[in-house]
């Protein structure tokens, strides 16, 4: 772990922890937070949330941060320095890291898709587009929605199933190249160019997010919206899924696991002060998290609100027109009304209304609850169009889903260059702008896969499967690794090294004791929730309904599931057993010498 | 005498005809919907019998468009079954022969033909003045050569590639200017850990104030 008088430094701490605050707030704060506050009472899921994150987040990450510092390595490099036979952890954050490069960007290239059709007079999800002969909406639109039907078949001209390929949709490729070279331009020259681009990546989302809160809260029924999700609803503290799902949250919301945390500590300097930084870095990523869910919620306030009144003024014209009254005598107020009234004087005609006639109800408008891209794209741009200056809200609202999406991916890519580079033999033959483009490059054209027409169900699939199950095995390893394997006793050494005061006990309890624990239990529920799970099923647009139904994954996908999970996780004990014959065949007979590790 | 009652019975007997003619879902009549408050608002005028004889003068207007030969007139377009929504029924007689209605598909060719004219006629729209059964042509849309978002696409991938392009040269440069030997552009991490205290912070030893050049520090 000698000096490295080559590598690469922060120009100051502040770009380091802009850079952790650009990587840890991303999507899932704008789009599953909200959704889980929806899902397990609003206000009083705040409870579990904050719990779990001084006793599981913090911590974790913490760890992770004083890793990177020390050791001044990569996530290969790193683990492999704690200790030679569990150098596999690091190759399997790194699995798991390549796995999210390709699949995330592609998020990036549809914010880039609805951020250039943004510029147009009327927004092409605000309306049906007519079909072939000039008579009506086209077919699929009318049953659907225009903001699915744009999502569904103008962005990702989607396939009806998983195995119908179809070819590459040109748009979303050409889209995903210009994100791959965003990308490139942000990391090319290491932390030099990346350090200058986090302040811009980190601190303009917020920018936008205030923007939108104040918009947010003006438009007409958003209070509905931010008082349903602040009611607390505190019979959900009793169901166990809303501890999971509060911990689940805290763990991929700070982005544990993937080595990005410890590439990006590892460019810092010796004494850096990371347990100052750790904390603000969690609580900032937190409180990101509420205050765009108050953001979120004014949001479908306001969307609710519409379209209850839409609703009530269909309802209102249907029985103008029905019992030919004159116009002023409805109005939207006394609609309800009216349809009592009108049911007892006329009962022969109202039965003729059969089916015609809707029930509106804002509660359950509020209670569609949507996550990840089906929010950010579908409902959102919903709730954009019905705005005043719809043009301008669009493409605030997708720039600030690219600049999140590209400050998480940037730390994602740096979780994989960095222990790249600081393999000897990579570095000895290639300069590191080499390397990052050839990197970008090999991500760049798998990622095309997901340009494809079923692009988007190996997309869920990838983004279900690719990274959860395993980052939890990778994080219990480690945790596990640092107070048991190497020592709590060494560890605490290291820090003390490095800020100059020992860990105090909240440290310790929390490493050594908690946090193991709740690791372990969130383990061992998602295996029982896979198990009970049955088979895997996915949700497949159906062209026909206008809608998704739910599909069971065919056996060569459900193979494909596996390899995903496997080809992670298998580093760890395949690591360990090659580390463990090389050392014994070093042992029998051959010339005692250090098992070098990666010098950079 | 005779004649005289016989003219008497016509002149009672032909609006009673009419009324035979135009009824409650006719076979060759349509029906109107006229939705004033929702169009106008605040300026909606008052819909009485002067508004009537306006829609029949369109009517006529709208026939003699589209037939091009035949006179029609007022008399000629037949409204019944007024109601306070205001929407009524119409039915269109041929100008040779008072008792014959014209077929429905004319009437709708010739509605068609003249649409924005009769909607013009009174201020409203395809949405507020509906003939029941006659759907209106949606705007063909507008295609451009050159979709929009390409437009913008291309601007912004041309500035990624000038960015990365420029950041290639200028280290492609710092690199060469090294090689000849400059060493003032001494802005290489390397350069910085072997130099010491004046370009950064010495990782390496402690910091020996006796080679301080104090005065600088003192201009603030």
């Amino acid at each position: 772990m000698g000096k490295d008088a080559a590598r690469a430094e922060w120009d100051n701490p502040m770009q380091f922890v802009l850079a952790c605050v650009s990587y840890a707030v991303g999507l899932g704060n704008v789009w599953r937070f909200p959704y889980l506050c929806q899902m397990h009472g609003g206000g009083g899921f705040l409870i579990p949330y904050l719990l779990m994150l001084v006793l599981l987040g913090v911590p974790l990450f913490y760890m992770e941060l004083a890793i990177g510092q020390k050791m001044r390595l990569g996530s290969i490099g790193a683990w492999r320095a704690i200790n030679p036979y569990l150098g596999g952890v690091g190759l399997a954050s790194v699995v798991t890291s390549m796995y999210l490069c390709l699949y995330y960007n592609v998020i990036n290239a549809w914010s880039f898709w609805y951020l250039f059709h943004s510029f147009q007079s009327v927004l092409p999800w605000a309306e049906c587009p007519v079909n072939s002969n000039l008579t009506g909406h086209v077919e699929e639109c009318e049953r659907a929605t225009p903001t699915q039907y744009f999502f569904y078949r103008e962005t990702l001209d989607i396939s009806g199933s998983i195995e119908e390929n179809g070819g590459i949709h040109m748009g979303q490729a050409l889209c995903l190249l210009l994100a791959w070279m965003i990308v490139y331009l942000f990391i090319v020259k290491g932390v030099k160019s990346t350090g200058k681009v986090v302040y811009f990546t980190a601190t303009f989302p917020y920018l936008v997010l205030i923007i939108y809160l104040i918009r947010g809260v003006t438009l007409h029924g958003a209070i509905n919206g931010v008082k349903y999700m602040f009611t607390p609803k505190m019979e959900q503290l009793a169901n166990p899924t809303t501890w999971i799902n509060a911990a689940t949250q805290i763990f991929f919301s700070l982005g544990l696991g993937f080595g990005s945390l410890i590439a990006f500590a590892s460019y810092n300097q010796y004494n850096n002060n990371f347990e100052k930084q750790a904390i603000v870095v969690s609580m900032v990523n937190s409180s990101t998290s509420i205050f765009a869910s108050i953001v979120t919620f004014s949001i479908y306030g306001f969307k609710a609100t519409f379209n209850y009144e839409s609703c009530l003024e269909r309802v209102r014209l249907l029985l103008l027109n029905t019992f030919d009254l004159a116009e002023d005598t409805i109005s939207l107020e006394n609609v309800i009304h009216w349809i009592a009234e009108l049911n007892r004087t006329h009962p022969e005609q109202f039965a003729s209304l059969g089916g015609r006639l809707e029930t509106c109800d804002l509660e359950a408008e509020l209670d569609t609850a949507v996550e990840g891209t089906g929010l950010a794209f579908i409902v959102y741009s919903e709730a954009i169009k019905n705005m005043p200056v719809s043009q301008l809200w669009s493409v605030l609202y997708f720039i600030m889903l690219l600049l999140l999406g590209m400050g998480s991916m940037l730390g994602n890519v740096i979780a994989v260059i960095t222990p790249l580079s600081d393999l000897k033999f990579i570095s000895r033959y290639m300069s590191t702008k080499t390397l990052n483009g050839l990197v970008c490059l090999f991500c760049l054209l798998l990622g095309l896969g997901f340009t494809t027409h079923s692009g988007n169900y190996w997309f869920t699939m990838f983004n279900d499967y690719g990274a959860t199950f395993s980052l939890l095995f990778i994080v219990l390893i480690e945790v596990i690794t640092v107070c048991y394997i190497y020592g709590i006793k060494r560890f605490e050494k290291d820090v003390e090294d490095m800020l100059g005061h020992r860990l105090n006990c909240y440290w310790k309890i929390m490493l050594a004791g908690v946090s193991p624990i709740l690791l372990i239990a969130l383990f061992i529920f998602y295996i029982v929730n896979y198990i009970q799970g049955g088979t895997p099923t996915y949700q497949a647009w159906n062209k026909e309904l206008g809608k998704s139904v739910v599909t069971e994954y065919p056996p060569y996908a459900q193979a494909f599931i596996g390899l995903l999970l496997a080809s992670s996780v298998c580093c760890i004990p395949l690591t360990a057993l090659y580390t463990y014959c090389k050392k014994r065949n070093l042992a029998s007979g051959k010339r005692e010498r250090t098992v070098s590790t990666v010098s950079a | 005498m005779l004649v005289w009652i016989l003219f008497l019975l016509c002149q009672v007997g032909a609006p009673a005809l009419a009324q035979d003619l135009c009824q409650r879902d006719a076979p060759n009549g349509y029906k109107v919907r006229i939705s004033l408050k929702t169009a106008l608002g605040e300026d909606a005028y008052e819909w009485n019998q002067s508004e009537m004889f306006f829609f029949q003068a369109t009517m006529a207007f709208a026939m003699r468009r589209h037939f091009q030969m035949e006179t029609y007139n007022v008399d000629n377009i037949i409204l019944c079954v007024q109601t306070s929504r205001v929407s009524f029924w119409f039915v269109v007689t041929s100008p040779d022969n008072t008792t014959m209605l014209i077929p429905k598909a004319d009437v709708e060719k010739a509605v068609r033909m003249s649409r924005h004219r009769i909607n013009n006629a009174f201020l409203l729209s395809d949405r507020t003045l509906e003939f029941l059964g006659i759907y209106p042509t949606l705007a063909a849309p507008v295609n451009p050569d050159t979709p929009p978002w390409l437009i913008v696409f291309g601007v912004v991938i041309g500035a990624v590639c000038a960015g990365i392009i420029a950041l290639l040269v200028s280290s492609l440069l710092q690199k060469r200017r090294k090689e000849k030997g400059m060493t003032e552009d001494g802005q290489d991490e390397e350069d910085m850990q072997v130099k010491g205290v004046e370009n950064g912070i010495n990782l390496d030893g402690t910091y020996n104030r006796g080679f301080t050049d104090d005065d600088r520090f003192t201009k603030l």
